[in-house]
C-alpha cells in the first residue's frame, strides 16, 4: 500500500500510552494533523476528560484533522465501556489539497492506531456531538 | 467646481467600480470576465492595466483603501483577490490574482471589503452569503455562509463599523442584519443597538417595505446605528433598531439600486431614474431634499454634455455640429438636425446619466461627512458629484423628456 504521509515513531509511541492508559471517567482525546510540508503526522494536543461538545470547540473550524477518542460509551443497560474511535474531523472549508492528503493517509493512520470505528464529521462543530457519536457506536 | 465631472468610459454599461485609497486608480467591470484599471492622467481617465482571470462576468468590484487589495466576484462562483506585487522578470508591478472557493453553487452577485480589511463578504445567488477571511495557517481564504432565514438571491450587502455585522438586502423582499463574527478573525464586538454577544450567523433584525419589492440596496450610516434600504416598490426605508420607527419614503419616480450614506443624517439614491437623489433626516423623520442632477442647466449649447472630461463650451471640438456627428457615430443615432438648442436628438435624457446608475460610492470628504460621490451605469459614464449641489426636484418627474 501506497504511503503517503509518514507515521513517525515517536507519534506511534504516543498513539499506543494513549491506548493503553488507565483512564478515571469522561471521554480523552488525541489530536493528530497532517504536516503538508513535511509529508508527516504530528500529534498536536491531548484531551483528559472532555466531552464531544467542548472538543468540537477546541478543534480548528478550517483544517482536517485525526482525532482518536476514548470515548465513554453508557450502554442503554447502564454498562459503560469505552470504545477507540477514529473521529475523522473534516470541515468542508479546509484547503483543497490538504483535505486530500488527510483522506488519502486516514487508512494507513487507521491500520497504524488499530482502531476498528471511524466517525466522520463533515460539517464542522455541528456534527461533532454525544447524540451523533452515540447514534453512531450503539 | 459646482458643476458634476463626467467622463465616457465606455461604450458598454459599467457593471460595477471602485476606486482606490487616494482616487488615482479606478477599476471597473466593463460588462465582461475581466477588470479594467484606469489611472487618472490630468483630467482624462487612461486604461493602464486588465486583470482577467474570471470565466464569466464579474459582477461586483471592491478596492481596500489600506491594505490596497482589490477583490472580485463574478458569475462563475468564485472570486479572486488581486494584490499588487513587483514581478521579478520585468521591474513592472503587476497585480497578481489569488482564488477564493466561496463553495456555492450560483453566481456571486455583490462583494465587500469589511472596515478592517481582514474578511470580505460575497452576496450570491445561491441563497446565501458567503464570509471570507484569510487562514494564514494553511495560506487559503476560507469561507463560511451564512444562510438561514435567507430564501433568495443576495443582492447587496454592507459592513457596519464595528467588522462584525453585515446587512444584507435580497431578493426575499428583506433587509437583514446578520453578525458575521469570525472566531479567530474578530475579537469581541462591544454591545450596540443591534445586540450583543452575537455569534455567527445570529439575525439582529429583519425589515422589509410596506409593499415588499425586492431589497436592492442597503448602507449602514457612518456610525451604524441607522439603516437604509431602497426596494424595487420605488421606496427608500431608514430602520432605527433602539427607536421602534422605520420610515419609509415612497417616491414616484423609477426604483432605485444603490445607496450611499454622506453623513449622519443625510443619504444619496440612484437608480433607474438616472439621476442622484438626497433624502435627509433623523430619528424624527426622514424626508426628499432634491437631485444632485440640476437637470435644468444650460442644455442649449448643445454639445458640453459631451466625451471626455470636465471642458465646458469652448474649443472647437464641443460645437454642437460635432457633438451631432460624434452622437450618430456612437450611437447610430439621428441625422444632423438643426441644433434645437435642447441638447442633441430626442433620445438624450435631461439628466447626465443616459441610463440607469448601478453603483454610487463616497468619492472624498470623510465618512460622516461626504463631499463628492461617484457613479457609474449603464451608459458606460463615470460621474462625480458634488453631494451639496442639490436641487429641488421640480415637477419635471426625473428624467423624463420635455417635449
Amino acid at each position: 500500500m501506497s504511503h503517503t504521509v509518514d507515521i513517525p515513531q515517536s507519534l506511534k509511541d504516543s498513539l499506543r500510552k494513549f491506548r493503553f492508559a488507565r483512564r478515571n471517567a469522561g471521554s480523552a482525546a488525541i489530536v493528530v494533523r497532517v504536516n503538508k510540508q513535511k509529508l508527516i503526522m504530528e500529534e498536536v494536543e491531548t484531551f483528559d476528560d472532555i466531552s464531544p461538545e467542548d472538543l468540537a470547540d477546541e478543534l480548528p473550524e478550517n483544517s482536517p484533522r485525526y482525532v482518536l477518542l476514548s470515548y465513554e460509551l453508557v450502554h442503554p443497560d447502564g454498562r459503560k465501556s469505552f470504545p477507540l474511535v477514529l473521529v475523522n474531523w473534516a470541515p468542508p472549508s479546509s484547503e483543497m489539497g490538504l483535505l486530500t492528503l488527510h483522506a488519502s493517509a486516514i487508512l494507513d493512520f487507521q491500520t497504524t492506531a488499530d482502531v476498528a470505528k471511524v466517525i466522520d464529521v463533515r460539517d464542522g462543530p455541528d456534527g461533532l456531538t454525544k447524540q451523533a457519536i452515540d447514534a453512531q457506536l450503539l | 467646481m459646482s458643476g458634476p465631472e463626467v467622463h465616457s468610459l465606455s461604450p458598454s454599461p459599467i457593471t460595477s467600480h471602485a476606486f482606490n485609497g487616494d482616487r488615482s486608480l479606478l477599476a471597473v467591470s466593463l460588462n465582461s470576465n475581466d477588470v479594467t484599471i484606469y489611472s487618472r492622467q490630468g483630467k482624462e481617465w487612461e486604461v493602464t492595466d486588465t486583470l482577467s482571470e474570471h470565466d464569466k462576468l464579474i459582477t461586483s468590484i471592491d478596492w481596500a483603501p489600506n491594505s490596497n487589495r482589490i477583490v472580485t466576484a463574478s458569475q462563475d462562483r468564485n472570486a479572486y483577490v488581486w494584490q499588487e506585487s513587483q514581478d521579478t522578470l520585468t521591474g513592472k508591478v503587476v497585480w497578481k490574482p489569488t482564488l477564493v472557493l466561496l463553495r456555492v453553487n450560483r453566481a456571486a452577485t455583490f462583494v465587500k471589503w469589511s472596515p478592517n480589511e481582514d474578511k470580505f463578504a460575497v452576496a450570491t445567488g445561491a441563497r446565501a452569503i458567503a464570509i471570507c477571511s484569510y487562514d494564514s495557517e494553511n495560506n487559503w481564504w476560507v469561507s463560511r455562509h451564512l444562510k438561514k432565514p435567507i430564501r433568495s438571491t443576495v443582492l447587496s450587502v454592507d459592513w457596519h463599523p464595528n467588522n462584525v455585522l453585515l446587512a444584507a438586502g435580497s431578493a426575499d423582499m428583506k433587509a437583514r442584519v446578520f453578525s458575521a463574527y469570525i472566531k479567530d478573525v474578530d475579537s469581541r464586538p462591544p454591545p450596540s443597538v443591534w445586540g450583543e454577544r452575537l455569534p455567527f450567523n445570529t439575525v439582529c433584525g429583519e425589515y422589509s417595505s410596506p409593499s415588499g419589492g425586492w431589497v436592492h440596496a442597503v448602507g449602514f450610516s457612518p456610525s451604524g446605528d441607522v439603516l437604509a434600504f431602497a426596494s424595487h416598490d420605488s421606496s427608500i426605508s431608514i430602520v432605527y433598531p433602539g427607536g421602534p420607527a422605520i420610515y419609509t419614503i415612497k417616491l414616484n419616480s423609477l426604483p432605485y439600486v444603490t445607496l450611499a450614506w454622506t453623513a449622519e443624517d443625510s443619504l444619496v439614491a440612484a437608480g433607474h431614474d438616472c439621476q442622484p437623489i438626497a433624502f435627509s433626516g433623523s430619528a424624527g423623520g426622514w424626508q426628499l431634499v432634491g437631485t444632485l442632477d440640476d437637470t435644468s442647466s444650460s442644455k442649449s449649447s448643445g454639445g458640453t454634455r459631451g466625451f471626455g472630461g470636465v471642458g465646458s463650451g469652448v474649443g472647437r471640438l464641443n460645437s454642437a455640429a460635432f457633438h451631432t456627428f460624434r452622437q450618430a457615430d456612437s450611437r447610430g443615432s439621428g441625422s444632423p438636425t438643426s441644433a434645437t438648442g435642447s441638447g442633441g436628438t430626442d433620445t438624450e435624457l435631461l439628466t447626465v446619466h443616459q441610463n440607469t446608475i448601478t453603483s454610487i460610492r463616497p468619492f472624498s470628504g470623510s465618512a460622516d461627512r461626504v463631499a463628492q460621490v461617484s457613479t457609474t451605469g449603464v451608459d458606460g459614464r463615470l460621474v462625480i458629484w458634488n453631494v451639496n449641489n442639490v436641487v429641488e426636484l421640480t415637477g419635471k418627474m426625473g428624467a423624463l423628456r420635455v417635449q
